[in-house]
Parts: C-alpha cells; structure tokens; sequence
C-alpha cells in the first residue's frame, strides 16, 4: 500500500533523512520508533508532502506522492496527525471537525462520519461549540485523530499521540488506535514511547540518526537485546 | 451648536464607514496570509477608476455596477497575488512580511504611472444625476450618496462576516489563517486559499474605490492617502478583527471630523498620530487580541 | 578584483570627476551630474540602513527635508553654507535619536510602517505651514553658478560612499549585517542590537540630512512641503534594490541609471515614466534578483567563466 524507498531530505541545508525505506501493507499497523530528533517525524512529514525529497520515492497504491502537493495526497487518503496535533485553535471542535472532512468525498458523508465520532469520544460532543484552544492536551489529542478520521483515511499517520498525556489518558488514545486499525484503515505510528508502540502495533522500524537501523515483527523486538538496551531501559 | 456636533458627527460616520471598508480588505489579507499589502490602496483606486467609466462611457449607475467592480476587482486582485505576492509563500515569516511591504511598494510606484498614462492625472468624481441631493432630519443633513456608502459598506462588511463564520470555504479560510500547516494536512489548497482571500480583499478595496470616487475624488495618486488610512485603521482596531475594522473606520471618521474643527487643516495627520500611539502603546489595537 | 586594483581605479574617477567642470560647461550635463551625485549619496545613506542593517526605514524623507530646510533657511539668512550644512545634518541626526528609541522598539513590519507614516506627518505639517515656495532672492539668483553646486554634491556623495564602505568592513558593519540576517540569533550571540541599529540610523540620517542640505544649495525655487515629498525615500529604495542592496556598487550604479533614465524618458514619455520603469525593475528584483544588477553582474562573470 505504501512505499516509502531510499529516501532523501534535507532540511535546510542539513540532511535529515539518509536513503530510509519502509512498507506498509493494506490494514497493518506499523510502528515508527526511535529517540527525539531521530527523524520519524521527518519521515511523516515527507509522506504527507509537507517536506520535499532530495532522492528516492514515495508510492501509495500505485500513486507517486513525492511529485503531489500536500492537499492532493490528502486526497489519497493519506492522513497525518502531526505531532503538534495540527488543530485550529479558535474554531470550535465542530468547525475543526467539519474541516477535517474539507474534501469533496469525505464532506458529502460527514452526515455519518461525524456520529461515529462522537460514539467514539463522546467528550467531543458535549465540547462541540467550545474552542479548539481551550481544551486540555487529552481532549485536543482525541480532536485531532476524530478530525483525521472525517477525511476517511486509508492511511492514517499518528505522530507522537502519547505525547504530554498522562498515563491513563495514552491508554484511551491507544485503544482507540488500534480500534481504528480494526475497522480496516492502515496505521503509522510514530513514539517515542518504545514499548507501548511495540505492544500496539504488528511490525516496527527503528529509526536512529536519519536511518532505519531495525526492523521486524513487532514481539522479536520487544525481546531484542539491542533494543532492550537502547529502549526499553535498564529500570 | 448642538446642530453643528451632530451633523460633524454623521460627516464623521459617512467618511467612516468608508474608512472601515476600505481597511477590512487590508486587515482581511493580513490576518489571512500575513501580507501587509501596501499597495491597497491602489486596488481602491481601480475599482474607483473603473466605475467611473462605466458611468461615463456606458451610463452604468455605480451602485448597480457595483458587483461588476467587484468581480473585475477579484480577478485583478487574484492575478496580481499569483503574479507578485505567491513567490513569496516559500520565504519564512519574517522575511515574507518584509518582502510582501516591498512588493506592494513597488505596486505603490508602478500603478499610479500606469494609471496617470492611461487616463491622465485629471481628478474624477463619480457624479450619477442624484449626487449632491440630501435630505434633513432635524436639522441634519444627510446626503444620498453618503447614506447609501455607508450602507453598502455595512452589507458587504456583514457579508463578509457571513461568509467567514458560515460557510465551508469562509472556514477554511479562518483556518487557514491560524494554522496553514494544518490546512494542508486537512486537503485545503492553501495556496488558492490565499489567491481567492486576496482577491476578496482587492474586491473589497474596488467597492470602497467606488464609493470614494462618489463621495470625494480619484485620481492616480490617490492610492497611498487610502493605504495609510486603511493602516491606521487596521492598527487600531487590531490585526485580524475584521468586525472591529468597521468600528475602528468610524471612530477614525468621527474623531477627524470633531478634530477637524478644532485643528483645521492638521486633522489629517490627527489619524496618523493616532497610529503611531497606538503602535507603540497598544500593538494589539481596540478589539484585537494580544 | 585586489583592493589595490579597486582603490586605483575609484581615485582615477574621482580625479576625473573633480575636472569635470574644467572641461565641461554644458549646464544640462553639470546638471545631471550633479543631480546622479545627490541621489549617490542619498542611495548609499539608505543602503546603510535598509541594506546593511536590513531596518527598511521608509520615513527617510522626513530626515532629507530636515537638513534640506534648516541648511536652506540658515544659508538664505547668511549662514555660511559649510556651518548651515553641520547644522542640518545634526538636527537630522537630533531628530532621528528622538524617534529611533521608540522606533526601534517596533518590530520589522511595524518600524517599516511606522517610519512611513512618521514622514507623512511631517510632510502634512510642513505643506501647512510653510505652503510658500521658497525663491532665491534675486542677488543670489544672479550669482547662481552650478560648479560649487557639483563640487559639493561630490564631496558630499564621496563622504557618503567613503563612510558607508568603512563601515561595512568595520565591526560595525558585521554586527549590522548579523541583524539584518537574524536579529534574534544576533542578540543571543552578544550584539547589542538596539545600539548598532541606532548608531546605523543617525549615520544614515545625518548622511541624508546633508543630501537634503545640497538639494537646498542646488534649488533655485523649490516648496518646504516638497523637501519631505516621499519621493526621496521611494527613489533611494528603489535605486538601492535595482542596484544591489547591502553592495558598495550597487547603489552607485543604481543612481546613475536611475538618473540617466529619468533624462532620457523625460524627453518623449510623460513626466514619472522613469519612475514606472524602474518601479517594475524593483518588484522584479525583489521576487527574483534579490542582488540587483550588482548580483546579475557577478551570476553573468561567474556563468562566463
């Protein structure tokens, strides 16, 4: 489904990303793990056309997405959550959640898509008019996968959902990524949590300095030496 | 006396309005893209031209030429975006504030050049066969043409302000403007976002262009006078509140007429004044926020 | 090129431009020199403070027709010219201390506006209250002679070039340029921005203070009002971006054009054409040849070699 191969990028003039591949097939969850600044991020964001490549491709169903436009890969069906959650401050859940579904396909059945959400994360409902903003960091994290789910996603990208959450609340997020994998959309997820992700997800790569440095079933890494060391720390 | 404070008062209010209109498209494109194009007011002196001749060489009253000012403003507008100010999406913030004054400086220069070619350095006023004609109430005049700009300006102002909050594309908009990265990752076309912003914006300076050829005179050089007034509205009322661009207009409308009896010919530099204060002291201006 | 090279050639042209006026008599010509040297000076001022240190002050205006009134007023009421120029130049200089702490507390977009706006006031008050040209009395109108006129728009033009050159290879002119790249990163790294900017701006307006005192010498008639016109801030900004901006050259060569065209349009095309020209030159410098002919020059020599 998606084919990320030998990729390139730079930001700026430094380089970022050195000749990174990975796969992701139809209905899979994958988990994109490594230290701060190892360039998961990075590699998210090339997906979603928001950096350029400086060499390789990126292929999804057959469809070239480094030569298309950010919006256009929107269109794919391609969905990134980024990191900084990529919401819409002083909009109301409501507005930030009928933008999610801005694309014709998905706006001609927000009518559906939109109660799903709220049986989803029913919080949202009862917060529906409030602003964006002022909602806590659980709260604004389950804004931003409800709005990703409005534009109907084949693949949704998760950068960081853990991030600044406290422990219960990352459960709930967890949950109901992978309730989203089991209704049939693919899955990136990107953490630096380690083990959580590799509990979640079926495959991993590690991604260190720019460069995919492992790969595999998702349980032979949690049991891998190395990445026990390097990861799953000593306490 | 009481007479002379009222009619200054809706003197204040006509030209006022006019203020509010010309800025909300300057304020709009600021908000939006963070483009401060000081070449606005050139934009306004199009739409002024251009309905000029309409009644001069067609017989087209102004107001009911009105939407096709606005429509040849919007194509004007969205093409000079493409042409001028969309090179500069790539650049980061600071640098894309800078080059934007520049660009809409050089707009500054080579508009009225071209205009003054085009149609000479002549002044022209608008004048359909119901110019000058007003009615009193109590005492206070209250002109046809002046009554009907404000009007026009509070429609398109609420118009706008419709369009903003109620429709998909006004949304996206909004969005946009707080968080293009975000709009991207939504499927927006941000870069056809701000072209048609932009255009909006130009459109909305071709109507005010109007209404100024109606109520006072247009000629080339009559571009920058309206950007500085449109600046200093947009200061004071505060980046990116549209509605409050309205209420700013008329306030500075109000507070020259008042002061114009008091100070005489130095009125007009009362609103730049103005400007400066508040630029120091209240970057935020009156409604926007800090 | 080697600085010896450089330093050769300039004082070969300034030898040649301080003969001028032996050789030359044409008064159109001296005119036009002398009028390619203010605007030199008054280019390079700008360059100071726009190129080098990145503040786009568009109120320079204001700081011209300062020192062009006071230099023309002192002078006409018997002054001799060299203490009426002083003069001028410090008062501009006086003028821009007052507002550059406040101004400079604005940030980028704002200070541009600001400025601009700050000269408009002045423009406003001067057409108010000075609405009268003021005319050389009939003794000096007789006397009036171009070639001191030229000489002092040389000089003045060369203090300008002279200053503005050591100072970009000064450490002035490094932390100058370190702001205009990233102010914030300048700050961080020790500069004191607010004392940099502000000794830029009183050299850059003390320089277009004495401009304005030459173009108050050269006038036979001219309006107050009109020593505040924002064309002198549009023409120098444009002459340094189509130039080159934050270059030596750049503005010098960007004058001569600028001039040169001025003349040649003015012959069959309304008056302002020149202005059209060059407006389009500058947007187009802007979006695309962001080092003006100066860098067009270098990317030509660089491709040919």
């Amino acid at each position: 489904m998606l084919e990320v191969e030998n990729i390139d990028v730079y930001h700026g003039q430094i380089q970022a990303l050195w000749q990174v591949s990975l796969k992701i097939a139809d209905g899979e969850l994958v988990a994109l793990v490594g230290a701060n600044g190892a360039g998961k991020s990075t590699i998210v964001e090339s997906i979603s056309g928001l950096l350029p490549l400086a060499g390789g491709s990126i292929g999804f169903n057959g469809v070239r997405l480094d030569k298309a436009p950010a919006h256009k890969i929107v269109e794919q069906g391609v969905c990134l959550i980024p990191e900084e959650r990529g919401l819409f401050p002083g909009l109301s859940v409501l507005e930030n959640l009928e933008l999610g579904a801005f694309l014709p396909e998905s706006r001609k059945v927000r009518a559906e898509t939109l109660p799903f959400v709220f049986d989803l994360f029913p919080v949202l409902e009862s917060r529906k008019d409030q602003k964006a903003g002022t909602m806590s960091g659980g709260e604004q994290q389950m804004l931003a996968i409800a709005r990703a789910l409005m534009s109907k996603p084949k693949l949704l990208m998760c950068d960081e959902p853990s991030l600044g959450l406290a422990p219960i609340v990352v459960k709930s997020i967890f949950k109901v990524i992978k309730q989203i994998n089991q209704a049939g959309v693919s899955v990136l997820l990107v953490e630096q949590n380690v083990k959580a992700a590799l509990s979640l997800a079926k495959r991993a790569y590690i991604i260190e300095n720019g460069h995919v440095t492992g790969e595999g079933e998702a349980q032979s890494l949690l049991n891998d030496e190395k990445v026990k060391d390097a990861y799953l720390g000593t306490g | 006396m009481i007479a002379l404070v009222a009619q200054t008062f809706v003197n204040g209010i006509n030209v006022g309005a006019l203020y509010g209109l010309a800025a909300v498209g300057l304020s709009l494109t600021f908000g939006v893209m963070k483009i401060l194009n000081i070449g606005h007011g050139e934009f306004l002196m199009v739409g002024g031209y251009v309905a000029f001749w309409m009644l001069r060489l067609a017989g087209i009253d102004p107001f009911i030429g009105l939407p096709i000012v606005a429509v040849v403003l919007f194509l004007f507008g969205a093409v000079s975006y493409k042409l001028f100010f969309s090179t500069l999406s790539g650049f980061h913030e600071e640098q894309k504030i800078k080059n934007s004054l520049l660009i809409g400086f050089g707009l500054f220069l080579v508009f009225p050049q071209i205009a003054r070619l085009l149609w000479t350095g002549d002044e022209r006023a608008i004048t359909p066969f119901y110019s000058g004609g007003s009615f009193p109430i109590l005492g206070i005049r209250f002109g046809y043409v002046p009554l009907a700009g404000v009007l026009v300006a509070v429609i398109v102002i609420l118009a706008l302000h419709l369009f903003l909050k109620k429709t998909y594309f006004g949304k996206s908009v909004r969005g946009t403007s707080e968080n293009w990265k975000a709009a991207k990752l939504m499927g927006i076309n941000v870069n056809r976002t701000y072209m048609i912003t932009f255009g909006i914006g130009t459109a909305i300076a071709g109507v005010a262009g109007i209404l100024v050829g109606l109520t006072q005179s247009l000629s080339p050089g009559v571009g920058m006078e309206w950007t500085l007034k449109a600046l200093i509205v947009v200061v004071l009322a505060g980046i990116g509140s549209v509605g409050g661009a309205f209420f700013a207009g008329l306030i500075l409308g109000v507070l020259e007429a008042v002061g114009a009896i008091f100070m005489g010919p130095y009125a007009v530099a009362l609103g730049l004044v103005i400007f400066l204060v508040i630029l120091m002291f209240r970057p935020q201006g009156l409604f926007g926020k800090a | 090129m080697s600085n010896t090279k450089r330093f050769t050639i300039s004082g070969i042209i300034v030898v040649i431009l301080l003969l001028i006026p032996v050789v030359v008599s044409r008064t159109d010509l001296m005119t036009w020199l002398t009028f390619t040297l203010l605007y030199i000076a008054l280019s390079q001022s700008w360059n100071l403070i726009g190129g080098y240190a990145g503040q786009q002050n568009l109120g320079h205006a204001a700081f011209f027709g300062i020192g062009a009134l006071l230099v023309r007023t002192l002078w006409l009421y018997g002054t001799p010219l060299p203490l009426a120029l002083v003069a001028g130049a410090l008062a501009a200089m006086i003028f821009a201390l007052i507002i550059g702490f406040p101004a400079f507390r604005l940030k980028g977009v704002y200070f541009i506006i600001g400025t601009l706006v700050l000269a408009e006031i002045l423009k406003i008050i001067f057409d108010t209250i000075l609405p009268h040209a003021s005319v050389l009395p009939s003794k000096l109108l007789n006397d009036y002679s171009l070639t001191p006129r030229y000489y002092l728009s040389l000089v003045i033009a060369l203090l300008a070039v002279g200053l503005v050159y050591g100072i970009s290879r000064s450490k002035l002119g490094l932390g100058l340029m370190s702001i205009r790249e990233d102010e914030d990163a300048a700050e961080a790294a020790g500069v004191d921005t607010l004392k940099y900017k502000l000794t830029a701006f009183l050299i850059s307006t003390g320089l277009a203070g004495l401009a304005g005192g030459v173009y108050a010498y050269f006038a036979a008639a001219v309006l107050p009002g009109h020593m505040f016109a924002a064309e002198w801030t549009f023409d120098a900004v444009i002459i340094v971006f189509v130039g080159g901006v934050g270059t030596i050259i750049g503005p010098i060569i960007g004058s001569i054009f600028f001039v040169l065209l001025q003349q040649l349009l003015n012959l069959f095309l309304p008056a302002g054409t020149h202005v059209l020209v060059f407006g389009i030159l500058f947007i187009f410098v802007v979006l695309y040849l962001p080092g003006g002919l100066v860098g067009l020059i270098h990317k030509l020599k660089k491709n040919a070699s």
